[in-house]
């Protein structure tokens, strides 16, 4: 399923995914900026496939999807995936298709917005990652929601001669920053 | 892949599972002994159900499950993910169940010894990992004496019995089974100088 419009500082919102978007996840992921620490970069994925799948998350009962939007544009996608309900707990992951936007604090606030919705609509008790170590920007942005590192798996992608380690993550209800709440979370007329 | 071929270890076979094997497979999955040890493949469901499952897993590319017997007697199932394009050679292995009745019979550790075997002598594989329940004493006992260690740990993961229980991430390298296994477990005699 996706979810809600969640609006955030500095022109970055969560907003659901729309046709045009999917087109844009498949050809950024193309590339060989976004591609160092995430995914094989190739596909067989045709735009008409791009529908079916929009189709299928859609519809999908596991996963919860954002596209990220920066200063209206979408730039990238988060979500929350392999949801296990009886445990209420889930694989969260984030991906930005525009390398030359790396280092605005735009995933920062993207995982701020979906940890929100997370653990104030959701009622989760845990969420969980696996990120490249060497892609700090991307686990540095999940810890300051609250994640930590819990493990690291040796060896996880191979790049450019050399082994890349995976960082493993969790973070629960608990260790989200209280004064990092979003709106409308931390609005005083938002009903408690 | 996706549907197993024959794996003998000493006690138990590993072999291609068949339709005849879905009722005990229901079975397992609706056993709450089962249920709380590990993860299941699939809820318990009508028959009907059990055939489409199968013949979807046949077509899988990577998943590749087995059923486990002894004696010619049904007691498990096993199912792993084979891949690695971006990262090493691995099995990851996803169910490992035993029919509740036959547990504490050594079954476990033998289906499991040629398992492994057969990724790292036969697929040659460079290392297997998979996710353990923090108590599932018999598990864990299993894996370590492969070889396994941990490199992660969940905590309150999975939610049963009122209570959370944490989860152990953990991964056996190549180098570990040739070091414990590689002199004594193979899948053929080797040919040596007459090849």
């Amino acid at each position: 399923m996706f979810g809600p419009r969640i609006v955030g500082d500095n022109g970055i919102e969560l907003r659901p995914p729309v046709l045009e978007d999917y087109h844009f996840f498949s050809t950024s992921q193309m590339q060989p900026e976004v591609t160092r620490f995430w995914g094989p970069r190739f596909t067989s994925e045709t735009p008409a496939a791009a529908e079916e799948r929009l189709k299928k998350d859609l519809e999908g009962k596991n996963s919860v999807l954002w596209s990220i939007a920066y200063q209206g544009e979408t730039v990238g996608f988060t979500g929350i995936f392999d949801i296990n309900w009886a445990s209420r707990d889930g694989e969260t992951g984030i991906y930005i298709g525009r390398h030359d936007l790396y280092g605005k604090g735009i995933a920062s606030e993207a995982v701020r917005l979906r940890m929100a919705f997370i653990w104030n609509e959701m009622n989760f008790h845990r969420a969980h990652n696996w990120i490249a170590l060497a892609n700090k920007g991307s686990w540095r942005a999940n810890q300051k929601s609250g994640y930590s590192q819990i493990g690291t798996y040796p060896r996880s992608w191979f790049r450019s001669g050399e082994w890349f380690d995976e960082w493993l993550g969790e973070a629960f209800p608990s260790t989200f920053p209280p004064d990092k709440l979003p709106s409308p979370w931390r609005d005083k007329e938002h009903p408690k | 892949m996706a549907l197993g071929g024959v794996v003998r270890g000493k006690r138990t076979t590993l072999r291609t599972p068949t339709e005849d094997d879905l009722a005990a497979y229901s079975s397992w999955m609706a056993d709450m002994r089962v249920r709380r040890a590990g993860p299941i493949w699939r809820e318990p469901a009508m028959p009907a159900t059990w055939k489409e499952r199968l013949k979807d897993q046949a077509k899988d590319q990577r998943g590749v499950l087995w059923s486990i017997e002894t004696d010619g007697r049904l007691i498990g199932l096993v199912r792993a993910y084979i891949g690695g394009i971006e990262s090493p050679p691995a099995a990851r292995l996803q169910n490992f169940i035993i029919d509740p009745d036959e547990w504490r019979k050594g079954y476990g550790w033998d289906a499991a010894l040629a398992l492994h075997r057969y990724f790292f002598d036969y697929l040659d594989l460079k290392r297997g990992f998979t996710e353990l329940r923090a108590d599932n004493v018999a598990a864990r006992r299993i894996a370590e004496k492969l070889g396994y260690s941990e490199f992660g740990r969940g905590h309150q993961v999975h939610y049963r019995d009122g209570s959370y229980v944490d989860e152990s991430w953990i991964l056996m390298e190549r180098a570990t089974w040739d070091e414990r296994f590689g002199k004594t477990e193979r899948e053929y005699v080797p040919f040596g100088a007459a090849r």
